[in-house]
Protein backbone atom coordinates (compact mmCIF):
# COMPACT_ATOMS: atom_id res chain seq x y z
CA UNK A 1 0.00 0.00 0.00
CA UNK A 2 2.43 2.66 1.24
CA UNK A 3 6.18 2.57 0.96
CA UNK A 4 8.54 5.28 2.14
CA UNK A 5 12.14 5.03 0.96
CA UNK A 6 15.01 6.94 2.58
CA UNK A 7 12.90 10.04 3.19
CA UNK A 8 14.72 13.21 4.20
CA UNK A 9 12.75 16.25 5.35
CA UNK A 10 14.01 19.58 6.68
CA UNK A 11 12.49 22.80 7.92
CA UNK A 12 14.59 25.36 6.10
CA UNK A 13 18.12 24.31 6.84
CA UNK A 14 17.23 22.31 9.92
CA UNK A 15 16.88 18.62 9.10
CA UNK A 16 13.99 16.89 10.86
CA UNK A 17 14.02 13.41 9.28
CA UNK A 18 17.00 11.40 8.09
CA UNK A 19 16.55 8.49 5.70
CA UNK A 20 13.24 7.17 6.95
CA UNK A 21 12.16 3.93 5.28
CA UNK A 22 8.93 2.21 6.19
CA UNK A 23 5.92 0.42 4.77
CA UNK A 24 2.25 -0.04 5.49
CA UNK A 25 0.73 -3.12 3.91
CA UNK A 26 -2.82 -3.33 2.57
CA UNK A 27 -5.20 -3.61 5.49
CA UNK A 28 -2.40 -3.22 7.99
CA UNK A 29 -2.39 -0.99 11.06
CA UNK A 30 1.07 0.40 11.65
CA UNK A 31 1.94 2.65 14.56
CA UNK A 32 4.77 5.15 14.86
CA UNK A 33 5.83 6.03 18.37
CA UNK A 34 8.53 8.27 19.72
CA UNK A 35 9.18 11.15 22.10
CA UNK A 36 8.15 14.79 21.59
CA UNK A 37 9.94 16.39 18.69
CA UNK A 38 11.07 13.05 17.25
CA UNK A 39 9.64 13.92 13.83
CA UNK A 40 6.44 11.85 13.80
CA UNK A 41 4.21 14.69 12.63
CA UNK A 42 6.85 15.69 10.12
CA UNK A 43 6.77 12.14 8.75
CA UNK A 44 3.01 11.86 8.43
CA UNK A 45 2.61 15.37 6.97
CA UNK A 46 5.28 14.59 4.45
CA UNK A 47 3.50 11.38 3.46
CA UNK A 48 0.32 13.41 2.99
CA UNK A 49 2.46 15.75 0.85
CA UNK A 50 1.47 18.84 2.80
CA UNK A 51 5.15 19.07 3.69
CA UNK A 52 7.76 18.73 0.94
CA UNK A 53 10.64 16.32 1.28
CA UNK A 54 14.25 16.97 0.44
CA UNK A 55 15.28 13.46 -0.51
CA UNK A 56 13.96 9.92 -0.85
CA UNK A 57 10.68 8.78 -2.32
CA UNK A 58 7.13 7.83 -1.43
CA UNK A 59 5.20 5.10 -3.21
CA UNK A 60 1.54 4.25 -3.17
CA UNK A 61 0.44 0.90 -4.57
CA UNK A 62 3.67 0.73 -6.54
CA UNK A 63 3.32 4.22 -8.03
CA UNK A 64 5.74 6.95 -7.09
CA UNK A 65 3.87 9.92 -5.60
CA UNK A 66 6.81 11.96 -4.33
CA UNK A 67 6.26 14.79 -6.81
CA UNK A 68 2.49 14.99 -6.40
CA UNK A 69 0.64 17.79 -4.58
CA UNK A 70 -1.51 17.02 -1.55
CA UNK A 71 -4.72 17.24 -3.63
CA UNK A 72 -3.51 14.31 -5.72
CA UNK A 73 -2.83 12.25 -2.59
CA UNK A 74 -6.42 12.83 -1.61
CA UNK A 75 -7.56 11.66 -5.06
CA UNK A 76 -5.44 8.54 -4.63
CA UNK A 77 -7.21 7.65 -1.42
CA UNK A 78 -4.98 8.96 1.34
CA UNK A 79 -6.79 10.89 4.08
CA UNK A 80 -5.06 12.77 6.89
CA UNK A 81 -6.38 13.27 10.39
CA UNK A 82 -3.88 15.94 11.35
CA UNK A 83 -2.35 16.63 14.72
CA UNK A 84 -4.59 18.96 16.70
CA UNK A 85 -7.54 18.02 14.40
CA UNK A 86 -7.29 21.24 12.33
CA UNK A 87 -11.00 21.35 11.62
CA UNK A 88 -12.58 24.18 9.68
CA UNK A 89 -13.67 25.66 12.98
CA UNK A 90 -15.82 28.43 11.55
CA UNK A 91 -17.90 25.98 9.54
CA UNK A 92 -20.64 23.64 10.70
CA UNK A 93 -20.17 19.97 11.52
CA UNK A 94 -21.95 19.00 8.33
CA UNK A 95 -19.88 21.39 6.23
CA UNK A 96 -16.70 19.91 7.66
CA UNK A 97 -17.91 16.47 6.62
CA UNK A 98 -18.74 17.80 3.18
CA UNK A 99 -15.23 19.14 2.84
CA UNK A 100 -14.08 15.59 3.56
CA UNK A 101 -15.87 14.39 0.43
CA UNK A 102 -14.85 17.35 -1.70
CA UNK A 103 -12.96 15.21 -4.18
CA UNK A 104 -15.35 14.29 -7.01
CA UNK A 105 -15.15 10.52 -6.58
CA UNK A 106 -16.08 10.82 -2.90
CA UNK A 107 -18.74 13.45 -3.54
CA UNK A 108 -20.86 10.88 -5.33
CA UNK A 109 -21.13 8.98 -2.05
CA UNK A 110 -21.87 11.98 0.13
CA UNK A 111 -25.14 10.64 1.51
CA UNK A 112 -23.92 7.13 2.33
CA UNK A 113 -20.72 8.58 3.76
CA UNK A 114 -22.60 10.88 6.06
CA UNK A 115 -24.95 8.13 7.18
CA UNK A 116 -21.97 5.98 8.04
CA UNK A 117 -20.23 8.75 10.00
CA UNK A 118 -23.43 9.58 11.88
CA UNK A 119 -23.88 5.91 12.67
CA UNK A 120 -20.38 5.72 14.14
CA UNK A 121 -20.69 9.06 15.94
CA UNK A 122 -24.39 9.75 16.66
CA UNK A 123 -23.47 12.92 18.58
CA UNK A 124 -22.24 14.48 15.35
CA UNK A 125 -25.67 14.00 13.83
CA UNK A 126 -27.28 15.80 16.75
CA UNK A 127 -24.82 18.64 16.34
CA UNK A 128 -24.65 18.73 12.58
CA UNK A 129 -25.70 22.39 12.33
CA UNK A 130 -23.36 23.47 15.09
CA UNK A 131 -20.15 25.40 14.37
CA UNK A 132 -17.24 22.96 14.65
CA UNK A 133 -15.21 25.29 16.86
CA UNK A 134 -17.86 25.07 19.57
CA UNK A 135 -17.65 21.28 19.94
CA UNK A 136 -15.83 19.65 22.85
CA UNK A 137 -12.36 18.24 22.26
CA UNK A 138 -13.63 14.69 21.95
CA UNK A 139 -16.37 15.67 19.52
CA UNK A 140 -13.88 17.65 17.47
CA UNK A 141 -11.68 14.59 17.20
CA UNK A 142 -14.70 12.52 16.15
CA UNK A 143 -15.41 15.11 13.49
CA UNK A 144 -11.80 14.97 12.31
CA UNK A 145 -12.14 11.20 11.96
CA UNK A 146 -15.51 11.60 10.25
CA UNK A 147 -14.15 14.16 7.81
CA UNK A 148 -11.38 11.75 6.85
CA UNK A 149 -13.82 8.86 6.40
CA UNK A 150 -15.94 11.00 4.10
CA UNK A 151 -13.00 11.01 1.67
CA UNK A 152 -13.43 7.21 1.29
CA UNK A 153 -9.72 6.63 1.83
CA UNK A 154 -7.75 3.43 1.35
CA UNK A 155 -5.10 4.65 3.75
CA UNK A 156 -5.84 6.66 6.84
CA UNK A 157 -3.06 8.77 8.34
CA UNK A 158 -3.85 9.48 11.98
CA UNK A 159 -1.68 11.88 13.97
CA UNK A 160 -2.05 11.68 17.76
CA UNK A 161 -5.80 11.33 18.02
CA UNK A 162 -5.60 11.18 21.81
CA UNK A 163 -4.06 14.65 22.09
CA UNK A 164 -5.86 16.55 24.82
CA UNK A 165 -8.55 13.92 25.37
CA UNK A 166 -9.53 12.23 28.62
CA UNK A 167 -8.58 8.56 29.02
CA UNK A 168 -12.20 7.49 28.67
CA UNK A 169 -12.76 9.44 25.44
CA UNK A 170 -9.40 8.21 24.15
CA UNK A 171 -10.44 4.64 24.78
CA UNK A 172 -13.75 5.11 22.97
CA UNK A 173 -11.98 6.73 20.05
CA UNK A 174 -9.55 3.86 19.76
CA UNK A 175 -12.42 1.39 19.77
CA UNK A 176 -13.73 3.22 16.71
CA UNK A 177 -10.34 3.25 14.99
CA UNK A 178 -9.99 -0.46 15.70
CA UNK A 179 -13.39 -1.09 14.17
CA UNK A 180 -12.54 0.97 11.07
CA UNK A 181 -9.36 -1.02 10.71
CA UNK A 182 -11.21 -4.29 11.20
CA UNK A 183 -13.44 -3.30 8.27
CA UNK A 184 -10.33 -3.34 6.09
CA UNK A 185 -8.79 0.12 6.30
CA UNK A 186 -5.03 0.47 6.10
CA UNK A 187 -3.85 2.82 8.79
CA UNK A 188 -0.73 4.67 9.83
CA UNK A 189 -1.17 5.79 13.41
CA UNK A 190 1.01 8.13 15.38
CA UNK A 191 0.53 7.92 19.10
CA UNK A 192 2.35 9.27 22.14
CA UNK A 193 0.56 6.81 24.35
CA UNK A 194 2.79 3.84 23.64
CA UNK A 195 0.74 1.38 25.64
CA UNK A 196 -2.31 2.05 23.49
CA UNK A 197 -0.29 2.07 20.29
CA UNK A 198 1.30 -1.29 21.07
CA UNK A 199 -2.07 -2.69 21.96
CA UNK A 200 -3.78 -1.77 18.71
CA UNK A 201 -0.99 -1.94 16.10
CA UNK A 202 0.19 -4.91 14.08
CA UNK A 203 3.59 -3.39 13.49
CA UNK A 204 5.40 -0.50 15.14
CA UNK A 205 8.21 1.87 14.19
CA UNK A 206 10.05 3.72 16.92
CA UNK A 207 11.30 7.15 15.82
CA UNK A 208 13.83 9.14 17.82
CA UNK A 209 15.67 12.26 16.70
CA UNK A 210 14.36 11.99 13.15
CA UNK A 211 15.49 8.38 12.61
CA UNK A 212 13.86 5.01 12.95
CA UNK A 213 15.63 3.34 15.85
CA UNK A 214 13.69 0.12 15.97
CA UNK A 215 10.79 -1.68 14.42
CA UNK A 216 8.86 -4.88 14.87
CA UNK A 217 5.71 -6.45 16.15
CA UNK A 218 4.37 -5.05 19.42
CA UNK A 219 5.22 -8.19 21.36
CA UNK A 220 8.83 -8.15 20.12
CA UNK A 221 9.22 -4.51 21.05
CA UNK A 222 7.70 -5.17 24.43
CA UNK A 223 10.46 -7.63 25.01
CA UNK A 224 13.17 -5.04 24.47
CA UNK A 225 14.59 -3.23 27.41
CA UNK A 226 14.79 0.18 25.67
CA UNK A 227 11.06 0.28 24.94
CA UNK A 228 10.08 -0.82 28.38
CA UNK A 229 12.33 1.66 30.10
CA UNK A 230 11.92 4.67 27.85
CA UNK A 231 8.26 4.37 26.89
CA UNK A 232 6.46 2.25 29.42
CA UNK A 233 8.26 3.65 32.43
CA UNK A 234 9.31 0.22 33.71
CA UNK A 235 12.49 -0.19 35.67
CA UNK A 236 13.87 -3.24 33.95
CA UNK A 237 17.03 -3.47 36.05
CA UNK A 238 15.08 -3.93 39.24
CA UNK A 239 12.35 -5.80 37.38
CA UNK A 240 10.34 -8.29 39.29
CA UNK A 241 10.76 -11.20 36.92
CA UNK B 1 -35.92 69.73 11.66
CA UNK B 2 -36.66 68.74 8.04
CA UNK B 3 -40.18 67.95 6.88
CA UNK B 4 -41.48 64.40 6.87
CA UNK B 5 -41.39 64.13 3.11
CA UNK B 6 -37.84 65.42 2.93
CA UNK B 7 -36.85 62.89 5.55
CA UNK B 8 -38.60 60.10 3.65
CA UNK B 9 -36.88 61.21 0.46
CA UNK B 10 -33.54 61.14 2.28
CA UNK B 11 -34.13 57.69 3.66
CA UNK B 12 -35.01 56.40 0.21
CA UNK B 13 -31.87 57.87 -1.33
CA UNK B 14 -29.87 56.42 1.59
CA UNK B 15 -31.26 52.97 0.85
CA UNK B 16 -30.53 53.31 -2.84
CA UNK B 17 -26.97 54.56 -2.30
CA UNK B 18 -26.58 51.57 0.04
CA UNK B 19 -27.11 49.43 -3.04
CA UNK B 20 -24.19 51.20 -4.70
CA UNK B 21 -21.99 50.67 -1.66
CA UNK B 22 -22.85 46.97 -1.78
CA UNK B 23 -21.91 46.70 -5.44
CA UNK B 24 -18.68 48.59 -4.80
CA UNK B 25 -17.80 46.63 -1.68
CA UNK B 26 -18.54 43.10 -2.80
CA UNK B 27 -15.37 42.58 -4.81
CA UNK B 28 -13.29 44.17 -2.08
CA UNK B 29 -14.86 41.98 0.60
CA UNK B 30 -14.45 38.75 -1.37
CA UNK B 31 -10.84 39.29 -2.32
CA UNK B 32 -9.93 40.44 1.18
CA UNK B 33 -11.44 37.39 2.82
CA UNK B 34 -10.65 34.70 0.29
CA UNK B 35 -7.47 35.95 -1.35
CA UNK B 36 -5.97 37.99 1.50
CA UNK B 37 -5.76 40.83 -1.02
CA UNK B 38 -6.94 44.29 0.04
CA UNK B 39 -7.66 45.41 -3.45
CA UNK B 40 -7.66 49.21 -3.68
CA UNK B 41 -7.33 48.90 -7.44
CA UNK B 42 -10.91 47.65 -7.40
CA UNK B 43 -12.09 51.26 -7.21
CA UNK B 44 -10.09 52.08 -10.32
CA UNK B 45 -11.54 49.01 -12.06
CA UNK B 46 -15.00 50.34 -11.23
CA UNK B 47 -14.24 53.71 -12.78
CA UNK B 48 -12.56 52.16 -15.76
CA UNK B 49 -15.78 50.20 -16.25
CA UNK B 50 -17.78 53.40 -15.77
CA UNK B 51 -15.78 55.27 -18.40
CA UNK B 52 -16.01 52.33 -20.78
CA UNK B 53 -19.78 52.30 -20.21
CA UNK B 54 -19.83 56.00 -20.96
CA UNK B 55 -18.01 55.20 -24.18
CA UNK B 56 -20.18 52.21 -25.12
CA UNK B 57 -23.53 53.67 -24.13
CA UNK B 58 -23.01 57.39 -24.68
CA UNK B 59 -20.71 57.41 -27.68
CA UNK B 60 -21.36 54.06 -29.42
CA UNK B 61 -25.05 54.16 -28.50
CA UNK B 62 -25.28 50.65 -27.05
CA UNK B 63 -28.01 49.63 -24.68
CA UNK B 64 -26.72 49.48 -21.05
CA UNK B 65 -27.56 45.79 -20.71
CA UNK B 66 -25.47 44.99 -23.74
CA UNK B 67 -22.65 47.19 -22.44
CA UNK B 68 -22.73 45.24 -19.18
CA UNK B 69 -22.58 41.94 -21.07
CA UNK B 70 -19.48 43.15 -22.88
CA UNK B 71 -17.81 44.51 -19.74
CA UNK B 72 -18.48 41.53 -17.45
CA UNK B 73 -16.07 39.09 -19.14
CA UNK B 74 -13.48 41.84 -19.66
CA UNK B 75 -13.42 42.70 -15.97
CA UNK B 76 -13.53 39.03 -15.01
CA UNK B 77 -10.27 38.69 -16.93
CA UNK B 78 -8.85 41.89 -15.45
CA UNK B 79 -9.49 40.47 -11.97
CA UNK B 80 -7.70 37.26 -12.93
CA UNK B 81 -4.79 39.18 -14.44
CA UNK B 82 -4.31 41.15 -11.22
CA UNK B 83 -4.41 37.96 -9.17
CA UNK B 84 -1.86 36.40 -11.50
CA UNK B 85 0.49 39.31 -10.89
CA UNK B 86 -0.01 39.20 -7.14
CA UNK B 87 0.73 35.46 -7.05
CA UNK B 88 3.61 35.81 -9.48
CA UNK B 89 5.31 38.29 -7.17
CA UNK B 90 4.05 36.57 -3.98
CA UNK B 91 2.46 39.71 -2.59
CA UNK B 92 1.19 39.30 0.98
CA UNK B 93 -1.88 40.89 2.52
CA UNK B 94 -0.21 44.09 3.69
CA UNK B 95 1.89 44.52 0.58
CA UNK B 96 -1.24 44.03 -1.53
CA UNK B 97 -2.54 47.27 -0.07
CA UNK B 98 0.51 49.13 -1.37
CA UNK B 99 0.72 47.36 -4.71
CA UNK B 100 -2.97 47.80 -5.52
CA UNK B 101 -2.78 51.43 -4.42
CA UNK B 102 -0.03 51.84 -6.98
CA UNK B 103 -2.25 50.27 -9.63
CA UNK B 104 -5.10 52.55 -8.57
CA UNK B 105 -2.98 55.65 -9.12
CA UNK B 106 -1.74 54.26 -12.41
CA UNK B 107 -5.23 53.57 -13.69
CA UNK B 108 -6.48 56.94 -12.50
CA UNK B 109 -3.72 58.56 -14.55
CA UNK B 110 -4.59 56.36 -17.51
CA UNK B 111 -8.25 57.38 -17.26
CA UNK B 112 -7.27 61.03 -17.08
CA UNK B 113 -5.01 60.60 -20.08
CA UNK B 114 -7.73 58.99 -22.19
CA UNK B 115 -10.80 60.90 -21.05
CA UNK B 116 -9.15 64.08 -19.64
CA UNK B 117 -9.84 65.54 -16.21
CA UNK B 118 -13.11 67.09 -17.41
CA UNK B 119 -16.41 65.91 -16.06
CA UNK B 120 -18.20 63.41 -18.26
CA UNK B 121 -21.90 62.92 -18.06
CA UNK B 122 -23.81 60.18 -19.77
CA UNK B 123 -26.99 61.80 -21.10
CA UNK B 124 -29.77 59.26 -21.52
CA UNK B 125 -33.51 59.60 -21.55
CA UNK B 126 -33.88 57.28 -18.56
CA UNK B 127 -30.80 58.29 -16.50
CA UNK B 128 -32.67 60.78 -14.36
CA UNK B 129 -36.20 59.48 -14.87
CA UNK B 130 -38.22 59.00 -11.74
CA UNK B 131 -41.75 58.20 -10.72
CA UNK B 132 -43.55 60.17 -8.06
CA UNK B 133 -45.14 58.19 -5.25
CA UNK B 134 -46.97 60.50 -2.86
CA UNK B 135 -44.56 63.30 -2.17
CA UNK B 136 -41.51 61.19 -2.93
CA UNK B 137 -39.56 60.91 -6.16
CA UNK B 138 -38.31 57.40 -6.89
CA UNK B 139 -35.40 57.39 -9.36
CA UNK B 140 -35.78 54.42 -11.66
CA UNK B 141 -32.18 53.58 -12.55
CA UNK B 142 -31.13 53.83 -8.92
CA UNK B 143 -33.95 51.49 -7.94
CA UNK B 144 -32.78 49.05 -10.56
CA UNK B 145 -29.25 49.38 -9.18
CA UNK B 146 -30.54 48.64 -5.72
CA UNK B 147 -32.36 45.50 -6.85
CA UNK B 148 -29.34 44.32 -8.78
CA UNK B 149 -27.21 44.88 -5.66
CA UNK B 150 -29.62 42.85 -3.53
CA UNK B 151 -29.73 40.05 -6.08
CA UNK B 152 -25.97 39.94 -6.52
CA UNK B 153 -25.39 39.97 -2.75
CA UNK B 154 -27.96 37.24 -2.09
CA UNK B 155 -26.75 35.04 -4.94
CA UNK B 156 -23.13 35.39 -3.85
CA UNK B 157 -24.07 34.63 -0.27
CA UNK B 158 -26.01 31.53 -1.30
CA UNK B 159 -23.20 30.43 -3.58
CA UNK B 160 -20.69 30.69 -0.73
CA UNK B 161 -23.03 29.00 1.71
CA UNK B 162 -24.48 26.12 -0.23
CA UNK B 163 -22.19 25.06 -3.06
CA UNK B 164 -19.12 22.87 -2.82
CA UNK B 165 -17.03 25.63 -4.35
CA UNK B 166 -18.31 28.13 -1.80
CA UNK B 167 -17.58 25.77 1.07
CA UNK B 168 -14.15 25.04 -0.36
CA UNK B 169 -13.44 28.76 -0.49
CA UNK B 170 -14.42 29.19 3.14
CA UNK B 171 -12.43 26.13 4.20
CA UNK B 172 -9.45 27.33 2.26
CA UNK B 173 -9.63 30.77 3.84
CA UNK B 174 -9.51 29.09 7.25
CA UNK B 175 -6.88 26.50 6.58
CA UNK B 176 -5.50 26.27 3.05
CA UNK B 177 -3.13 23.41 3.80
CA UNK B 178 -5.72 21.05 5.23
CA UNK B 179 -8.27 22.09 2.60
CA UNK B 180 -5.61 21.22 0.03
CA UNK B 181 -5.14 17.80 1.62
CA UNK B 182 -8.86 17.22 1.06
CA UNK B 183 -8.62 18.08 -2.60
CA UNK B 184 -9.23 21.82 -2.71
CA UNK B 185 -7.19 23.47 -5.43
CA UNK B 186 -6.74 26.85 -3.78
CA UNK B 187 -5.05 28.45 -6.76
CA UNK B 188 -7.87 27.66 -9.16
CA UNK B 189 -10.48 28.92 -6.71
CA UNK B 190 -8.40 32.04 -6.13
CA UNK B 191 -8.56 32.86 -9.82
CA UNK B 192 -12.29 32.24 -9.83
CA UNK B 193 -12.96 34.59 -6.92
CA UNK B 194 -10.58 37.18 -8.38
CA UNK B 195 -12.52 37.02 -11.63
CA UNK B 196 -15.85 37.35 -9.86
CA UNK B 197 -14.57 40.31 -7.85
CA UNK B 198 -13.46 41.91 -11.08
CA UNK B 199 -16.84 41.26 -12.70
CA UNK B 200 -18.65 43.05 -9.85
CA UNK B 201 -16.58 46.14 -10.73
CA UNK B 202 -18.20 46.06 -14.17
CA UNK B 203 -21.69 46.00 -12.65
CA UNK B 204 -20.90 48.89 -10.32
CA UNK B 205 -19.23 50.77 -13.16
CA UNK B 206 -22.22 50.62 -15.50
CA UNK B 207 -24.53 51.98 -12.81
CA UNK B 208 -22.12 54.73 -11.80
CA UNK B 209 -21.93 55.81 -15.44
CA UNK B 210 -25.73 55.93 -15.57
CA UNK B 211 -26.40 57.82 -12.36
CA UNK B 212 -23.38 59.98 -11.75
CA UNK B 213 -20.97 62.44 -13.30
CA UNK B 214 -17.56 60.97 -14.01
CA UNK B 215 -14.21 62.54 -13.28
CA UNK B 216 -10.87 60.82 -12.65
CA UNK B 217 -10.68 62.30 -9.17
CA UNK B 218 -13.96 60.54 -8.30
CA UNK B 219 -12.12 57.21 -8.19
CA UNK B 220 -11.38 57.50 -4.48
CA UNK B 221 -14.55 59.33 -3.42
CA UNK B 222 -16.33 56.22 -2.11
CA UNK B 223 -13.22 54.44 -0.87
CA UNK B 224 -13.63 55.29 2.81
CA UNK B 225 -17.30 54.62 3.12
CA UNK B 226 -17.08 51.35 1.20
CA UNK B 227 -14.21 50.19 3.39
CA UNK B 228 -16.36 50.91 6.40
CA UNK B 229 -19.24 48.91 4.94
CA UNK B 230 -16.98 45.98 4.04
CA UNK B 231 -15.49 45.81 7.52
CA UNK B 232 -18.80 46.34 9.31
CA UNK B 233 -20.45 43.68 7.18
CA UNK B 234 -17.76 41.14 7.91
CA UNK B 235 -15.14 40.12 5.34
CA UNK B 236 -16.48 37.68 2.79
CA UNK B 237 -20.05 38.11 4.00
CA UNK B 238 -22.22 39.52 1.19
CA UNK B 239 -25.40 39.75 3.26
CA UNK B 240 -23.55 41.48 6.08
CA UNK B 241 -22.15 43.89 3.53
CA UNK B 242 -25.63 44.60 2.19
CA UNK B 243 -26.99 45.34 5.65
CA UNK B 244 -23.98 47.46 6.61
CA UNK B 245 -24.25 49.40 3.35
CA UNK B 246 -27.91 50.14 3.98
CA UNK B 247 -27.26 51.21 7.57
CA UNK B 248 -24.45 53.51 6.48
CA UNK B 249 -26.36 54.85 3.48
CA UNK B 250 -29.46 55.66 5.51
CA UNK B 251 -27.53 57.14 8.45
CA UNK B 252 -25.58 59.33 6.07
CA UNK B 253 -28.72 60.50 4.32
CA UNK B 254 -30.48 61.33 7.57
CA UNK B 255 -27.39 63.15 8.85
CA UNK B 256 -27.31 65.19 5.66
CA UNK B 257 -30.98 66.05 5.92
CA UNK B 258 -30.81 66.99 9.57
CA UNK B 259 -27.43 68.77 9.62
CA UNK B 260 -25.34 69.54 6.56
CA UNK B 261 -23.89 67.34 3.79
CA UNK B 262 -20.37 67.89 5.11
CA UNK B 263 -21.20 65.82 8.20
CA UNK B 264 -22.12 62.71 6.25
CA UNK B 265 -18.66 61.11 6.04
CA UNK B 266 -18.42 61.21 9.82
CA UNK B 267 -21.28 58.76 10.11
CA UNK B 268 -19.67 55.75 8.52
CA UNK B 269 -16.43 56.19 10.38
CA UNK B 270 -18.10 56.78 13.71
CA UNK B 271 -20.01 53.56 13.16
CA UNK B 272 -16.88 51.76 12.06
CA UNK B 273 -14.84 52.88 15.02
CA UNK B 274 -17.66 52.12 17.43
CA UNK B 275 -18.03 48.59 16.08
CA UNK B 276 -14.28 47.98 16.02
CA UNK B 277 -14.13 48.93 19.67
CA UNK B 278 -17.18 46.95 20.68
CA UNK B 279 -16.43 43.73 18.79
CA UNK B 280 -12.77 43.77 17.77
CA UNK B 281 -12.59 39.98 17.38
CA UNK B 282 -15.10 39.99 14.55
CA UNK B 283 -12.84 41.86 12.17
N1 LIG C 1 7.09 24.22 11.30
C1 LIG C 1 8.30 23.89 11.80
N2 LIG C 1 9.37 24.67 11.57
C2 LIG C 1 10.57 24.37 12.05
N3 LIG C 1 10.84 23.27 12.77
C3 LIG C 1 9.82 22.44 13.04
C4 LIG C 1 8.50 22.70 12.56
N4 LIG C 1 7.69 21.71 12.96
C5 LIG C 1 8.47 20.87 13.65
N5 LIG C 1 9.74 21.29 13.70
C6 LIG C 1 10.87 20.60 14.36
O1 LIG C 1 11.00 19.35 13.76
C7 LIG C 1 11.23 18.35 14.74
C8 LIG C 1 10.17 17.28 14.63
O2 LIG C 1 8.89 17.83 14.95
P1 LIG C 1 7.57 17.01 14.86
O3 LIG C 1 6.45 17.96 15.07
O4 LIG C 1 7.56 16.23 13.62
O5 LIG C 1 7.70 16.04 16.11
P2 LIG C 1 6.66 15.03 16.72
O6 LIG C 1 7.35 13.74 16.82
O7 LIG C 1 5.40 15.07 15.96
O8 LIG C 1 6.44 15.64 18.16
P3 LIG C 1 5.13 15.67 19.07
O9 LIG C 1 5.06 14.37 19.74
O10 LIG C 1 5.40 16.80 20.02
O11 LIG C 1 3.99 15.95 18.18
C9 LIG C 1 11.24 19.07 16.08
O12 LIG C 1 12.57 19.29 16.43
C10 LIG C 1 10.55 20.37 15.81
O13 LIG C 1 11.09 21.38 16.61
MG1 LIG D 1 3.49 15.51 16.42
Amino acid sequence: MLEVRALDVSYGDAPALWGISMTVGAGELVAVVGPNGAGKTTLINSIARILPSRGGSIWLDGVEVTALPSQAMCELGVALIPEGRRLFVGMTVEENLEMGCYRPAARLHRVQGMERVYEIFPILKERRRQIAGTLSGGQQQMLAVGRALMARPKLLLVDEPSLGLSPLITQQLFEVLKKIHADGMSMLLIEQNVAIALDIAERVYVVEGGRIVSTGKPKDLLATRHIREAYLGEDVEAGSR
Amino acid sequence: MPSASLLAQSILSGILIGGLYTLLGLGLSLSWRFLQVINLAHFAFVFLAAYLSYQLIGVAGLNPGLALLILLPIFFLIGIALQYLLIRFSVNEFASLLVTFGILVLLETLIQWIWSADFRRLETSYGTASIKIGAIYVPIVECLMFFVAVIVAVVTWAWLKFTYVGKALRASAENPIIAGAYGVNHKRLAYLIAGISGATAAIAGVFIALISTLAPAQVVVWLGVVFAAVILGGLGNPLGLLVASLVIGVSEAITMAVTAPTWAPLVSFTLLIAILILRPHKV
